[in-house]
């Protein structure tokens, strides 16, 4: 029985491996000609500021949903309220309106830079979001879980770091995958602050060029290529916890 | 059944009471003293309080009023006190609750290693012997999806006994279980039982009561309706409400 078993996880495996290869050759070729055809280097240093904000942003919204629902599950009354008055404030004010608050009032207060300002502003807002998300898949997980690793002598944090987490990741996976496409597609909402991403260079490409339709198209598909890209990684992600299970 | 000397007190409850938020009552001044070694088993109709009663020995429940001490430890809102218990008091579950992404031998060195901080060697030694015990040695890669009932039961008792506990606490740990099943997880039961392991049982299991217990606990409504050594209760009830029970069930 494990025989086959372990038979079928390497074909899956190879064959997924084989698929995003292939995927992500042909995302570097399209990419080269795009960079080579129009002589737009711009969009090019456009496309990895954009790639810088999204990676910070990924890594900070995730941290944060994670601490904020974990705070919302935990028995300090303080931190329940905190993580809610954070989630609330967030979720019912637009992105832009943050962005601004973040850039025009505190930024000056604090000294933060205008990349900073984008990037915390992005992932306050995105982490909001992944706190409900991280919250949901924690609150599925059976309570008999929770009651095994009581009854074994688990503190907190092992339970969470061994047991509840490494189950709840593997059923949220696929809502954060459109929580961090979203948060990729938001990063263009900075261009508002001046920051040079992919949207704000491409302005400035048309300013210059008046190549309207060309750059936008152009800009649409390289946002439409770093988004699937990341769809089928976290797929592959998908089918590798799943087979291990 | 061969003489058995029974130790001290290991565990003293003193009239614990347990309401539920729903207004369920479910322990009334519930107390009992159980000795080291001392096979206990509960037993009663659906609702008299016995699983309340096990989850609250090791914490799962909070008693509302009472007293239990565990091992000269009392559970009380020391928090040191209470992690102190949980070590100690080992508990198998009727729904299995084996951790469904570790495979068995995982799922057995966990607490061993995370909480007595032994090493990765000795846990796994340690873990393989005790499979050896429930009798599955040959399953420790296994996931516990692939395992029927009994196996995964039977892991859920080496995973329990993996912390050495001193008091072992099986609640219906036999209930969902497929009939040709049930034997093998008793078996283990048994032998566990035969080594001087100080048990409470809350089982349905008439046979098992009959043939290991030391003392038979009939609850009803969280009291104690009656109680007494197995030879006792099965042959010569006192109470009505007693032999009214044993009637439908045996």
């Amino acid at each position: 029985m494990s025989h086959s078993y372990k038979h079928g996880w390497l074909k899956l495996k190879r064959s997924v491996v084989m698929d995003v290869t292939k995927f992500l050759m042909v995302v570097a070729v399209l990419i080269w000609v795009m960079a080579r055809g129009t002589q737009r280097l711009p969009l090019m240093f456009g496309l990895v500021m954009t790639f810088r904000i999204t990676a910070w942003g990924l890594v900070l919204s995730m941290t944060i949903g994670l601490v904020t629902a974990l705070l919302r599950l935990s028995n300090s009354l303080f931190a329940r309220i905190v993580a809610r008055g954070y989630l609330e404030l967030i979720r019912n004010t637009p992105l832009l309106v943050q962005i601004f608050f973040l850039y025009f009032v505190l930024a000056p207060i604090i000294g933060l830079s205008r990349l900073s300002a984008g990037v915390i502003a992005l992932s306050l807002f995105e982490g909001a979001y992944a706190s409900e998300i991280f919250r949901a898949g924690i609150v599925s997980i059976h309570k008999g879980q929770w009651e095994a690793s009581h009854s074994l002598g688990f503190n907190i944090f092992d339970t969470y770091r061994c047991i509840i987490l490494p189950q709840a990741i593997r059923r949220i996976l696929p809502p954060l995958t459109s929580q961090a496409i979203s948060l990729i597609k938001d990063s263009a909402l900075v261009s508002t602050i001046a920051i040079y991403d992919l949207t704000m260079e491409g302005r400035a490409v048309i300013a210059e060029t008046f190549l309207t339709f060309e750059i936008w198209f152009t800009i649409a598909f390289m946002y439409l290529v770093i988004t699937i890209t990341l769809s089928i990684v976290v797929n592959f992600l998908e089918n590798r916890f799943r087979i291990q299970t | 059944m061969q003489e058995k000397k029974l130790g001290d007190y290991i565990v003293t409850v003193d009239k614990i009471n347990k309401t539920f938020p729903n207004g369920v009552c479910a322990l009334r001044d519930f107390s009992t003293r159980i000795r080291r070694s001392e096979v206990v088993v509960v037993i009663g109709p659906s609702g008299s309080g016995k699983s309340t009663f096990l989850r609250c020995l090791n914490g799962l429940e909070e008693i509302d009023s009472g007293s239990i001490v565990i091992d000269g430890v009392p559970l009380d809102e020391n928090k040191k006190n209470r992690w102190e218990i949980r070590k100690e008091v080992g508990m198998v579950f009727q729904s299995f609750n084996l951790f469904p992404h570790k495979n068995v031998l995982a799922n057995i060195t966990l607490a061993p290693r995370l909480v007595r901080k032994k090493s990765n060697d000795e846990a796994t030694q340690m873990a393989m012997d005790l499979l050896g015990k429930v009798n599955i040695p040959e399953k420790a890669d296994s996931y516990p999806s692939q395992l029927s009932g009994g196996q995964q039961q039977r892991v859920a008792i080496a995973r329990a006994l993996a912390m050495h506990p001193k008091v072992m606490m099986f609640d219906e740990a036999t209930s969902a279980l497929d009939p040709e099943m049930i034997g093998e997880v008793l078996d283990v039961m048994k032998n566990l039982a035969g080594e001087g392991m100080t048990m409470i049982v809350v089982t349905h299991e008439m046979g098992f009561a009959r043939e290991v217990s030391d003392r038979v606990i009939f609850m009803e409504d969280g009291y104690i309706v009656e109680e007494g050594t197995a030879e006792h209760f099965f042959t010569n009830p006192q109470k009505e409400r007693t032999k009214l029970f044993l009637s439908q069930i045996l």
